[in-house]
C-alpha cells in the first residue's frame, strides 16, 4: 500500500455522528446562534435594555462613525461602528471572513439612579462593546458570550431565575448576575444585587 | 455556482469532520465545527467557480471553525483523545497506529499531512487552502513526514 492508501484507510474510521443534521431549519437556527455571538450587547449601568435586533437602521441627524475591533466568532476583526445617540441605536458593519458584508444593529438605554431613562450614548456603547452578553436561543438554552468564549447556562438558575457567573479576563472579572427573561447586569466589583431587577 | 446546502453536506460532511478532527482531536468539538461551516455556507450568498472550489473553501472554513473551538476557553467538549480511540473500529493495529502517530503530530503539520494524504490536494492547492506560501507548506510536509517515518519505520514509505 501506498501512504496516501495508508492514510485514507487510517483516517476513514472519522465520520460525522447519526445525529448530524442536514435539514435547513436547524441550521438556520444555529446560524442564529453564531450570529448572535458577534452581537454586543448594550448593557448599560445595571440593566440589558433594549433588545438587539436585525431590523434597518435608519440614519439620522448626528450620526457618529468609528473604526473598532470586534470579536467576531473568536477571531477579531475591524468594523465600523455607527451610532445615532439621538435613539441610542447603533449599527456595526464588517466584512465576514467569506468576504460577504455583515451588519449588525442594536441599541439602548440607561437609567439612573432617579430611575431616569435616556438613550445610550457613544462613550457608554463604546465603554460596554467588549463586555459579555446573554442570549436566548430558538432552543430554549441560553448563552453567555465573550469575545471567543460561550458558555451554556441554561441549567444555572436557582429557584427564583437568577443566575451568577463570573469571567475573568487577564486581571478584569467581570460578575454577572442574570434573570430569566429579566435582563442581566454586569458589575466589576461584586454580582449585582437581584433586588435590582424590578420587572 | 452555489450548490445546494444538503447536497453538500451528503457529499462531504465526512471530510469536514476529518479535518476538524485532525485539529480538535475531539468528535463533538469536530462535529460542531462541521456544523459551523455548514451554517456559513447557508447563511452567505457567495458564489462558486466550481465544485471544486466550494470543497477548498468548505475545508478552509472548517479549519478555521476547529481551530477556534480549539482556542476557546469555554471548550465544552471534554473527551480525550484516549477515550476517542477506544470508539473508533480500525481496520487493522497498522491503521490506529499511524492514526495516533498522526495524531501527536504538531498541528501544522498534521494539517498539511491531512489535506495531502486524505484529500489529495497539492502542494499548491494546500498554500491556498491555508493562505500560505508553498515553500512553507513543504517544509510542514517534509518535517511531518519525517516524524512519521521516525515512528512508524517500515510502516511509511519513504515518499515527496
Amino acid at each position: 500500500m501506498t501512504n496516501k492508501e495508508k492514510y485514507k484507510q487510517a483516517f476513514s474510521v472519522l465520520h460525522t455522528s447519526e445525529n448530524f443534521s442536514p435539514e435547513v431549519e436547524i441550521m438556520a437556527k444555529i446560524n442564529k446562534k453564531n450570529k448572535i455571538r458577534a452581537i454586543i450587547a448594550a448593557c448599560i449601568g445595571i440593566f440589558t435594555v433594549g433588545g438587539l435586533s436585525t431590523t434597518a437602521y435608519a440614519a439620522n441627524v448626528g450620526n457618529i462613525q468609528r473604526q473598532i475591533q470586534l470579536w467576531v466568532q473568536g477571531d477579531q476583526t475591524t468594523a465600523t461602528l455607527d451610532i445615532d445617540e439621538t435613539q441610542g441605536e447603533y449599527k456595526i458593519s464588517y466584512t465576514g471572513t467569506d468576504g460577504a458584508p455583515v451588519e449588525i444593529s442594536g441599541g439602548g438605554i440607561t437609567i439612573d439612579i432617579n430611575g431616569n431613562e435616556k438613550p445610550v450614548n457613544e462613550q457608554e456603547i463604546m465603554e460596554h462593546i467588549m463586555m459579555p452578553s446573554v442570549e436566548y436561543l430558538d432552543d430554549g438554552t441560553i448563552w453567555v458570550y465573550y469575545k471567543d468564549r460561550q458558555m451554556e447556562i441554561t441549567d444555572k438558575f436557582d429557584e427564583e431565575g437568577f443566575c451568577y457567573t463570573q469571567i475573568a479576563d487577564g486581571g478584569q472579572t467581570y460578575y454577572m448576575t442574570i434573570k430569566k427573561n429579566g435582563g442581566y447586569g454586569i458589575d466589576t466589583i461584586k454580582y449585582p444585587s437581584k433586588k435590582n431587577f424590578n420587572y | 455556482m452555489r450548490p445546494a446546502l444538503n447536497e453538500l453536506v451528503g457529499k462531504y460532511k465526512n471530510n469536514l469532520y476529518a479535518v476538524a478532527f485532525n485539529i480538535c482531536k475531539n468528535p463533538d468539538d469536530a462535529e460542531d465545527a462541521v456544523q459551523d461551516t455548514f451554517v456559513q455556507y447557508f447563511s452567505n450568498k457567495k458564489e462558486f467557480e466550481t465544485e471544486e472550489h466550494v470543497k477548498a473553501w468548505l475545508i478552509r472554513v472548517a479549519i478555521n471553525k476547529a481551530k477556534n473551538i480549539n482556542n476557546s476557553f469555554w471548550r465544552k467538549n471534554k473527551v480525550t483523545l484516549d477515550e476517542t480511540m477506544e470508539t473508533l473500529a480500525f481496520e487493522t493495529e497498522d491503521s490506529k497506529e499511524l492514526f495516533e502517530t498522526v495524531m501527536k503530530l504538531p498541528e501544522k503539520y498534521r494539517i498539511a499531512i491531512h489535506l495531502f494524504y486524505f484529500e489529495d490536494y497539492t502542494v499548491k492547492e494546500i498554500s491556498e487552502i491555508l493562505k500560505t506560501s508553498e515553500s512553507n507548506v513543504k517544509v510542514r510536509l517534509s518535517r511531518g513526514r519525517n516524524l512519521l517515518k521516525e515512528t512508524l519505520k517500515e510502516g511509511w514509505e519513504n515518499d515527496e
